[in-house]
């Protein structure tokens, strides 16, 4: 039996560029994305998030009296839909390479591990980018639906409102792919992004020193609800605490860790 | 071509890899052979970057892997063939590979159709058999027309059709200028794929060469009741020796210089008692890779009283 392989020779004379380049940025990004998004499961994931955030908007609209009925709580509720569902994506587009061996195989396509974290640093900013505009349109429809019913409700929408909501879910996005980016397993990491904040919304109930720099539905809320002053400080801590300590960890990590 | 320095590395102060050089050249396909867990997969993770080296530099092309603008575009991989995503299907899997290689996605259809998957291209990989991925896993190392390839155990999991069409793949590669290197746990399995052959040992390179070479050479088998005043007789003559079970000492004749006269010479010199002495009759590789795990479990056993 014989088989022929069409290829350029194998010595050095033939070749072609894409040899000796660098995979460019952008096409680690594409690459990234496609396999954040191409399996049935990241898309039931994707769809569930989606599913959610509707349901979720539907409570203002049907139960006006226990909502109030301004375009930024309508936001809010967004907002707080896509937080739940969101970090998950974000922890498996990190916990996802080491919990299916993937990075037997991307980290022999590209050894410079740490273009592949920036590209899934960049497709999480895109994602999260994406879901903030989602949550903008089912926002849009429910308060559509809602003065449609006869309803007259309250144009608060500011820049500032819009920015906090959008930093909000971003900072959401991050704290995923920081816990998953450290702790590299995906049922781990999903655990502890419920677990975590859970428990330190419970010490926070303790202790005020915690639930004003630490807790993330008091620090992250301020945020959201465009709270800024006299909270940059503890709202900073917040984010050194849950994105940007445990992400940096995380990067070194993946560096360092052997493929076993 | 494929080179390692004095690859070295320890997981948690247990030695793994010690001291491993090796030198894969251009249309060769070289064997790398050891038992389970005598530190093949950990060189072969060392050479690709996986992991990384206490001591010791390893390259392709003449540079170390992590350095190679396109990697897949020069080197071929093959370390685990269950590290694929499940529910991808096997045409998305080398879409992806072709992708960031930046090879004609019509390649992919040819390398399905190459390796014989291309009825359950479509499937999830998660549905494969293991000889199925095994087939995809030399797909994607394939799908950036390298000059290189490097493979795990590839024939693990494959019918002895399988088997057989993964030799003549892999002869086809080398004999036209590619670079291959594999790893196997089984003697005649590297017999028939490889043309050169690197034993590994308890994380050490204990015999390389050619492999016609090493099949040809034989050993004497020399027996003392005294195996360590004889070990130290050989080693004041320099004689290279590996010490096998029973107080036999398996005596290296590749040179040329050493006979069996020359042994019972050096015995006498340093009037040690002989009671056996003969050239090894039995096939040369094999009983070269039998006396080292033998000597393996030796010193194991030493270590342990």
């Amino acid at each position: 039996m014989t088989m022929t392989i069409p290829s350029r020779t194998h010595g050095a004379e033939a070749a072609p560029s894409s040899v000796l380049r660098r995979i460019p940025f952008p096409r680690l990004v594409r690459v990234e994305w496609g396999k954040a998004t191409d399996t049935r499961a990241a898309r039931w994931l994707l769809a569930l998030m989606a599913l959610s955030t509707i349901g979720m908007m539907l409570a203002p609209v049907l139960a006006p009296r226990s909502f109030d009925q301004t375009y930024t709580s309508y936001l809010r509720i967004a907002a707080m839909a896509l937080s739940i569902l969101l970090p998950v994506v974000s922890i498996l587009l990190f916990t996802g390479e080491w919990s299916q061996r993937g990075v037997f195989t991307t980290f022999t396509q590209e050894p410079r591990r740490i273009r592949v974290v920036n590209a899934k640093l960049a497709v999480s900013l895109l994602m999260g980018g994406g879901a903030a505009v989602f949550g903008g349109v089912v926002t849009a429809a429910g308060l559509g639906l809602a003065s449609a019913s006869g309803r007259v409700l309250d144009a608060n929408l500011t820049a500032g409102a819009v920015t906090g909501y959008l930093l909000f879910v971003l900072i959401n996005v991050f704290a995923g792919v920081a816990l998953g980016a450290l702790l590299q397993s995906s049922s781990i990491a999903i655990a502890a992004s419920f677990a975590l904040p859970a428990a330190f919304a419970l010490l926070g109930a303790a202790s005020k020193l915690v639930a004003d720099w630490i807790d993330m539905s008091t620090t992250f809320n301020w945020v959201l609800e465009n709270e800024w002053g006299g909270h940059v400080p503890q709202i900073s801590v917040s984010v050194l605490f849950w994105v940007a300590v445990p992400l940096a960890a995380g990067v070194v990590r993946t560096m360092r860790r052997d493929v076993a | 071509m494929i080179t390692t320095t004095a690859l070295t590395k320890s997981y948690n102060k247990v030695p793994v890899v010690r001291d491993v050089s090796l030198r894969c050249e251009p249309g060769t396909i070289t064997g790398f052979l050891g038992a389970n867990g005598a530190g093949k997969s950990t060189t072969l993770k060392m050479i690709v970057g996986l992991a990384r080296p206490d001591r010791g530099t390893a390259t392709v092309d003449g540079r170390p892997f992590v350095e190679l603008p396109n990697p897949t575009r020069m080197v071929g991989t093959l370390l685990d063939p269950s590290a694929m995503h499940p529910g991808r299907s096997g045409r998305a899997t080398l879409t992806i590979a072709a992708r960031l290689a930046d090879v004609d996605t019509r390649r992919v259809e040819y390398l399905l159709d190459l390796v014989g998957i291309a009825d359950a291209a479509d499937k999830r990989v998660g549905t494969y058999s293991l000889g199925m991925r095994q087939r995809l896993g030399v797909a994607q190392a394939l799908i950036g027309e390298p000059a290189a390839l490097i493979l795990d155990e590839p024939a693990n999991g494959l019918d002895p059709e399988g088997i057989a069409w993964m030799r003549a793949l892999l002869r086809d590669f080398a004999d036209r200028g590619g670079t291959v290197l594999l790893s196997s746990h089984l003697l005649h399995e590297v017999q028939a794929t490889a043309d050169h052959l690197i034993v590994i040992s308890d994380g050490a390179v204990v015999a390389a060469g050619r492999l016609d070479e090493l099949l040809a050479s034989s050993t004497i088998l020399v027996r003392s009741p005294d195996p360590d005043a004889l070990g130290a007789a050989l080693r004041a003559a320099r004689i290279d020796y590996v010490a096998g079970p029973d107080d036999v000492l398996a005596v290296d004749v590749s040179g040329g210089r050493v006979t069996t006269e020359v042994v019972a010479g050096v015995a006498r010199d340093h009037q040690v008692l002989l009671t056996e002495l003969r050239r090894s009759e039995t096939d040369g590789l094999e009983q070269l890779f039998f006396s080292l795990t033998a000597a393996k479990a030796a010193t194991a056993q030493e270590a342990a009283a």
